[in-house]
């Protein structure tokens, strides 16, 4: 357990550290009234022109409070691939490997303590725009299970994220895969737009795929809140994390032996 | 005393053509620095291309499923979606400075540019090149072919609009990004901007009614950007046109001037040894 105590401090000063800059946190932040704005425009289109205001299962409510979590989950990821392939590109990774703390663990509590602030600050801001434009949020009973949820897409974001940032190892340009993983989380993570609105068979491929567990599972937890939908999510994320932690762990152990020091 | 010469070119032409060649030449050598690591200049296209399509499929769903907004249908975004990452790709391949401003302004990087005998605001502006712009262009361009709207008028048409719609998109960035003149580090704000002009120009103009269709011809002039030269490639008329040039020309205008009113303001950092 002491082992954990130095990356709970490293938690502790990057969230401390996330606040230095209140402007730019604040400027990051507020982007999400706008963008609930025209996505309030654009779904009131579909929602009106059904007798029942439901599609798929959710009304206009549903869709909007759903799109401010996907969001605020989305717009409060920090530079952790960018981060990690320069550190991989510019030889730093070499200098942190004598230090008493390992690289990944280092990494997920600097990029948590990040996250944190970011995305209460959108969640707060979404949330008082969302509630002006459709009115009140959906069963505060079920928020504690949405922030395991919302914790566990951390998690698993980064197992992604770090696994893309590895790539710098082996290749010499990453961003084109983060573009690729950020639009796949935009599309098949449900970020956009809920997969129930998606045709059967993409909505089947895309609940197999982990984007899904990141941004739909938590946000559709939310407007629906059930114990049977949080145990489903739950083991997806597990599984996920689970089987990316091991090969996240494999690559970066290739990766260091890859890893060549000139000088010092 | 003069001699009058009715051959002699104005001196206001030379100079354009001056700096046109110097512009030019600028862009060569960004080219040239691109090509540098060709790899990751590929990489960074392809990667682009990659992007916009998966983004784009977005659209293809939704319209799958709900068919057309107010009379837009996805032949209509593939072409809203091509004028637009296409300008945006321009501006960042050719101009991508002006994604930079605030932070050359805030520190102090202007004294390279002020140092030098060229005009400060283009020169800084076009001495970055973005590679994935290109991609975001070529992008645009298959889209405007996937439109349903592709004739041969139509492609001088689009590449008109494209070009005038890059000029309106790389005024709006350069009037934000000088704000950092007067606040600080405008990069913050300058950033919503830029997410505010792209969400904006993407979605259909047909969305936005009354005061909301006002903000975007004026203050984040997105219409400028998808709507209206969208609207000018569908078929030509002098309306549009007019809107779009004299459009662009006024952003244009009121950023070299914001440009130079907060460059009054600037205050060096004594960074020419860095960059030289």
């Amino acid at each position: 357990m002491r082992k954990f105590t130095k990356y709970w401090a490293i938690f502790k000063i990057q969230l401390i550290n996330s606040l230095a800059y209140p402007a730019e946190l604040f400027w990051r932040s507020i982007i999400v009234v706008l963008f609930l704005w025209v996505f309030a425009q654009l779904w009131k289109l579909p929602f009106a022109g059904t007798e029942s205001g439901v599609i798929a299962g959710l009304t206009y409510a549903d869709t909007l409070w759903y799109l401010m979590l996907t969001e605020a989950i989305e717009l409060s990821r920090t530079r952790l691939i960018r981060n990690i392939s320069e550190a991989v590109k510019d030889g730093s990774v070499a200098y942190l490997l004598n230090k008493p703390y390992d690289f990944l663990l280092y990494q997920l509590s600097t990029s948590l303590g990040e996250t944190f602030f970011r995305w209460l600050l959108t969640t707060l801001l979404g949330g008082a725009m969302a509630w002006l434009l459709v009115g009140p949020p959906p069963d505060p009973r079920g928020w504690p299970l949405v922030l395991v949820a919302i914790l566990g897409s951390w998690v698993l974001n980064f197992c992604m994220s770090a696994l893309i940032g590895l790539l710098a190892f082996v290749t010499e340009e990453v961003a084109p895969f983060e573009w690729v993983y950020q639009k796949m989380i935009f599309i098949l993570g449900g970020m956009l737009i809920p997969l129930d609105f998606f045709p059967a068979w993409l909505q089947n491929l895309a609940r197999c795929l982990p984007f899904a567990y990141q941004t739909y599972g938590p946000a559709r937890l939310f407007v629906d809140p059930s114990l049977e939908r949080f145990a489903a999510l739950m083991l997806g994320q597990f599984t996920w994390i689970a089987g990316l932690s091991l090969l996240l762990a494999l690559a970066y152990n290739r990766g260091l032996r890859r890893l060549a020091i000139n000088g010092g | 005393m003069n001699e009058y010469h009715p051959t002699r070119t104005p001196a206001w032409i030379l100079l354009i053509m001056r700096e046109l060649k110097f512009l030019l030449a600028v862009w060569k050598t960004n080219i040239a620095s691109a090509m540098e690591y060709r790899a990751a200049f590929i990489a960074q296209m392809l990667g682009m291309i990659l992007n916009n399509a998966v983004y784009f499929i977005f659209w293809v769903i939704f319209f799958d499923r709900f068919r057309d907004v107010r009379g837009w249908e996805l032949s209509d975004m593939f072409l809203v979606f091509g004028v637009a990452a296409s300008a945006f790709g321009l501006a960042a391949f050719l101009f991508g400075n002006a994604f930079y401003l605030s932070e050359i302004i805030a520190r102090g990087r202007l004294d390279y540019y002020l140092s030098l005998p060229r005009p400060i605001l283009l020169h800084t502006v076009a001495s970055r090149s973005i590679s994935s712009g290109l991609g975001d262009f070529t992008y645009g361009i298959l889209s405007y072919l996937a439109s349903g709207y592709c004739t041969w008028d139509g492609f001088g048409r689009f590449l008109c609009g494209v070009v005038l719609a890059c000029m309106a998109f790389t005024s709006f960035m350069i009037i934000v990004h000088s704000l950092t003149f007067w606040l600080g580090n405008a990069a913050g704000f300058a950033g919503l901007a830029l997410n505010a002009m792209v969400t904006f120009a993407l979605y259909p103009v047909t969305l936005f009614e009354g005061f909301s269709k006002l903000i975007l011809f004026t203050i984040v002039p997105a219409a400028l950007m998808g709507a209206l030269p969208a609207e000018f490639v569908r078929a030509f008329s002098w309306g549009a046109l007019g809107k779009l040039f004299l459009g662009a020309l006024l952003l244009l205008g009121l950023a070299v001037l914001v440009f130079h009113r907060g460059l009054r303001r600037y205050e060096s950092g004594s960074a020419i040894q860095v960059e030289v």
